[in-house]
Parts: C-alpha cells; structure tokens; sequence
C-alpha cells in the first residue's frame, strides 16, 4: 500500500505495547485506506468487519438516542480490536491482551479528532 | 452508634477517594438509615468498583431492604472478584435459606474452608442442617430460623429483615408485560438500561427506554442483528478466540454487550457519567440473570 497522510500515525500506534496492527478503514464500503500491519494478519478482511461493526454501533446508538459513537473496543480471549472514528473514517487496531488499553484508547480517541 | 457515623462521615468527607466509605456505609446500615446506607455504598463502588468487600456491604444493605435478588447479586459479583470470599458465601447460603432452598445452602456452606471460617459460618452451617433435619423427620415446610445465625458477619443482613416463610418466586414468567423488567432489580439506576436479544434482532427481554419515555428496544435489536456473528468473524480472522464483549462509547451513553446462551446477545446502556469499568460490572450482573432466565424458559 502506497504511503498515505496516515501512515505516520499508524506506525505511531503499532509502536504501542501488544498492538499488532492498525488501520484506517472507510466505514462506507469497508476498505482499508492505509494500514500497518504485522505478517499473518489478514488486514483486509478485518477492516471490512471493523468497518462494518462501527457501523452498526453508530446507527443502534443513534436509534437509542445515545450520540456519536467516540470509540469501540470488541475484547476476545486473547486480544481485541478498538476502533475510533470520524465521519465516514475509522481508526481501527488490533491488539494482543497484553496492551495497554486505557493508553491506546486515549491515542486513539486523539488520533481520530485529526481523521479527516 | 451516632459517634461512629460521625466519625467515619468527617473520615470520608477528608478523603472522598478513601476506603472508610465501606464501614460507614456498614454503620449505618446497623443503624436502620438504608437509603443512606446505599448512596453511600454505591457513591463508595463507583470509585472502587473492584472490591470485593465493597460488593458485600451493598449485598447486605439490599438484603436488610429486603431485596434478596439484588443481594444476592452484589454477592456473586464478591465472589466473582474473590472466589474465596467467606462472608460472600455466607451471603448467598443465607438467600438460599430463606429461598427454602437448604440442600445449595448446606452444599455452599460447606465449602467453606475451615480457615475463612467465621463464627456465623460454623453457626450458619449448623443450622441449616439442623433445619434440613427438621424437615427430613416431619415433611414439612421449614420456618425460616432465627436469621442472625445464618447472616454475614460482622453484621447479619438479616437482623433488620423480617421473619418469612420460605417461598420466593425469583423470576418473573415469561408473560411479555413482566419480561420487559426482567433486569430492573439488576440495574443500579433509571438511565441504565439491559435488553436481551435473539439472533435474529428481536427482543426476548428487557426495555429501552428513550428520552422521551418510549420503549424502542425493537429498533436497537433491530439495528444490533448479526453483532454476534460479526465479532465471532473477526476473531476467528485474528485467531484471538471467542469474544467476550463489545464496548461502545457514544457521548451521551456507554453501551455494552455480550453473547448469551442460544446464540443471544446482551446488551446494557448506561448514562456517559457512569464508570466504563463498572459498566462491564453490570454487564456480568445482568449475564447471570439473563442466563438463569433463558434455562427457566427454554
């Protein structure tokens, strides 16, 4: 993938403790635009299905009248994906259950207000 | 008493952060003030989420309230965070007793190592075998026996309840006006909401009530259909094993979720002031209703 305004911010974000890959997805069609990512994980296939859960978070919590989704965190027994988004952008990344999340939900979170 | 309440209010007013909530709260429970007992439990709990002690101090305050099931909730979840916990234990072969349910009673009881032994538990323990004696000689019902021996100590949940017999219906039937509060005794406050969801996008239990007082629970539902199949794609791609949970953060709400027997989702809402960290609390809180409900239905 050729580099794109993104890429310095998700070498940023793989640098974190456990983090084995990240992506910017676009939320609309489930592409990723940019990522880094670590041999083995399948980038495309998980953009889609990040793209495609933050959807659904964002249109349930719009039906709840809760808001504007800031940020998603989908744990497993081994790891997890957290995902921050903005307009139709999604920061998403995947980590072991080593990371620290409190640390990369603030990164994340500060990451996405720049998303444009 | 009031010397005590005094005390440990002006040690709690010094140090909001402090741990001094838990025997205030405890105080005055004792001294029959439960709504502030409870404020001042739950104020404590969404500091210190994780404490196990604090969780027992709740329990006993739901149960002197007489609200066995949220007792004996806050119970599970002290042992959740201490499978060793001897008066959590002790907590929940009390509810099993007054539930009439001795032989889970003697069988928790039990359990306990004789090393976290307190005097209730030893005490607790001999009574209900001897009410299991009882009932084994004449065939009858058991009166629920003087409840201080089988309550928690330092302090008994039960020496303010009051004295019943031993039938407690726990959950409500699965008559569609009742399941709509399934997990209303599990929720710590009105702008927390838990909806149980099939996997096909329909409610099976719970409400979600909007802002302006409408039930629109069928369009969350709706809109979270195939969540659970989704999540389980995506780690299966990461090879991460089965999901746990979905956190969502929205300005106004934090929504958690979780998959449930059957292939059913749980998902609970709680107002943005709410701690995330105790919103994954109440999520495993509502999970154990909602699971014990599914058997009784199934």
């Amino acid at each position: 993938m050729s580099k794109t305004p993104y890429a310095e911010l998700l070498s940023m974000l793989s640098r974190h403790r456990g983090v084995v890959g990240s992506f910017v997805v676009s939320e609309r069609d489930g592409l990723a635009v940019d990522s880094n990512v670590q041999i083995g994980v399948h980038a495309e296939a998980v953009a889609a299905l990040a793209a495609s859960l933050h959807r659904k978070a964002r249109l349930a919590c719009g039906a709840a009248g809760c808001g504007v989704v800031t940020f998603l965190r989908l744990d497993a027994e081994k790891g997890g994906i957290c995902a921050a988004g903005r307009d139709d952008l999604v920061l998403v990344t995947i980590s072991e259950a080593r990371a620290n999340i409190g640390l990369l939900r603030v990164e994340m979170m500060r990451a996405a207000k720049a998303l444009t | 008493m009031p010397d005590e309440i005094r005390r440990l209010s002006d040690d709690l007013a010094r140090d909001p952060s402090s741990l001094v909530f838990m025997p205030l709260a405890d105080a005055l429970r004792r001294a029959g003030q439960l709504d502030v007992a409870l404020r001042v439990a739950l104020r404590g709990l969404d500091r210190h989420p994780y404490l196990p002690d604090a969780h027992d101090v709740l329990a006993r305050i739901h149960a002197d309230r007489g609200d066995l099931e949220r007792a004996s909730d806050e119970w599970e979840m002290a042992l959740r965070l201490d499978p060793s916990h001897a008066h959590a234990n002790l907590g929940l072969g009390f509810v099993e007793f007054r539930r009439g349910d001795l032989e889970s009673a003697e069988r928790r009881l039990s359990t306990v190592p004789p090393a976290d032994h307190t005097p209730g538990v030893a005490a607790a323990l001999a009574h209900v075998r001897s009410a299991l004696g009882a009932r084994t000689t004449n065939g009858v019902a058991v009166m629920v026996p003087e409840p201080q021996v089988v309550a928690p100590t330092p302090v008994a949940p039960a020496e303010t309840t009051p004295h019943s017999t031993v039938s407690v219906p726990e959950f409500p039937s699965p008559d569609p006006s009742r399941t709509k509060q399934l997990f209303d005794s599990a929720l710590d406050a009105s702008d927390q909401h838990a909806l149980l969801v099939d996997g096909d996008g329909l409610v099976l239990a719970g409400a979600y009530i909007d802002g302006s007082g409408k039930d629109v629970g069928e369009v969350i539902a709706a809109e979270l259909a195939g969540v659970s199949s989704e999540a389980e794609r995506a780690m299966r791609h990461l090879g991460l094993g089965a999901w746990t949970s979905l956190l969502v953060e929205a300005d106004e709400a934090i929504v958690a979720m979780t998959p449930a027997p059957n292939g059913s989702l749980l998902v609970v809402t709680a107002s943005r002031k709410t701690p995330v960290g105790l919103v994954r609390l109440l999520l495993d809180r509502v999970l154990a209703r909602a699971r014990d409900w599914l058997v009784r239905v199934s």
